[in-house]
């Protein structure tokens, strides 16, 4: 668990939030208390910085949590690779998190019913994220999508993916 | 089940009221008035009785129906970032955080606040920025909590905030 990270993310907000009302404040006062417009530009552009990595930050953790989702409890060196190599596939699709995630209940053999209930979302919206993966491919099918994958898990030996 | 009751007529009261009294401490009274010190007060009972509603009240009012709980929170973290939906009848764990924060914050308002005015602490300062301070963090908390409530209400297609006049969830087909 990222557990390390959202604590960070969490001190790294406050800061931000402390940052940007002092900015605020500054903002208010800075022509009696003789500051000058550039320090505070400065200050407002160190703020933005910590916004956008925050937000990197952010973005991290989802991408963790989906991962660690996609791969459940597997934890053979095995699985591992293949999901490696999934991911990789995934990655190069540009799938969307909720895509990458319905290609990976169907990459395991899920019905489009199992993997809507799965999601807890409905059968159309299943079929039109399928659609996507498909089109994004270059594929058809099911079948279309695994040979991709299997090609590529022939063509490279194990130990290079891991 | 598309419409399902889970907020209580107690639960819907404290919860408006709450906004009613806050907003009206926080942002339009005199901060040094009588009237700021009495609705100050009435927010500590009416978040004092919703602590014995916790243990008391309906179902999804109790909080043994939303213990904080880490992994519960991360559970719909993987949600979020899987684009899974999956909806919650009562209070979500993300939710429930919010809801012990809140809780806690306006205690501790309410109690800065009223240690002031004894004589023991009359005029200490940093008695005084604790409870702005609260105050800050509570209104920070505020518009978290209405942000969450706009996502959550897009991404499981819930009308959150009309659950919270009606009572009644729409949770959908299932």
């Amino acid at each position: 668990m990222p557990y390390g990270v959202m604590a960070l993310i969490a001190v790294q907000v406050l800061c931000a939030i402390f940052f940007a009302s002092d900015i605020v404040a500054d903002l208010r006062t800075y022509a009696e208390r003789g500051l000058s417009l550039t320090y505070l530009s400065f200050e407002a552009a160190a703020t933005a910085s910590l916004c956008a990595a925050i937000l990197f930050e952010v973005r991290y953790v989802l991408d963790l949590l989906r991962r660690k989702a996609s791969l459940e409890r597997s934890a053979s060196i095995a699985a591992m690779a293949l999901s490696d190599v999934i991911e990789a596939h995934f990655d190069q699709w540009s799938l969307t998190p909720s895509e990458k995630d319905v290609a990976t209940f169907m990459v395991k053999g899920f019905s489009i019913g199992e993997i809507a209930t799965l999601r807890g979302s409905a059968e159309g919206t299943v079929k039109a994220h399928l659609n996507a993966i498909y089109r994004k491919s270059g594929t058809h099918s099911r079948a279309d999508v695994l040979s991709l994958i299997i090609d590529t898990l022939m063509n490279e030996p194990a130990s290079n993916a891991a | 089940m598309p419409y399902t009751y889970v907020w209580d007529l107690f639960v819907r009261v404290f919860h408006w009221s709450l906004v009613v009294l806050f907003a009206a401490n926080a942002l339009v009274i005199d901060e040094d008035s009588k009237l700021h010190h009495w609705v100050g007060y009435a927010v500590v009972v009416l978040v004092g009785a919703r602590l014995i509603w916790g243990f008391v009240g309906t179902r999804y009012a109790r909080f043994a129906s939303f213990p904080p709980s880490i992994s519960g929170a991360t559970e719909q973290l993987t949600e979020i970032a899987t684009g899974r939906a999956h909806k919650h009848v009562g209070h979500t764990p993300l939710g429930a955080l919010m809801i012990y924060n809140l809780l806690a914050t306006l205690l501790l308002i309410g109690l800065s606040g009223y240690l002031m005015t004894t004589t023991m602490f009359w005029g200490a300062d940093w008695l005084e920025g604790l409870h702005k301070l609260a105050v800050s963090w509570a209104e920070i908390a505020v518009a978290l909590h209405i942000a969450a409530v706009v996502y959550e209400s897009r991404r499981l297609k819930i009308n959150l905030p009309r659950a919270m006049v009606t009572g009644y969830k729409d949770m959908g087909p299932e």
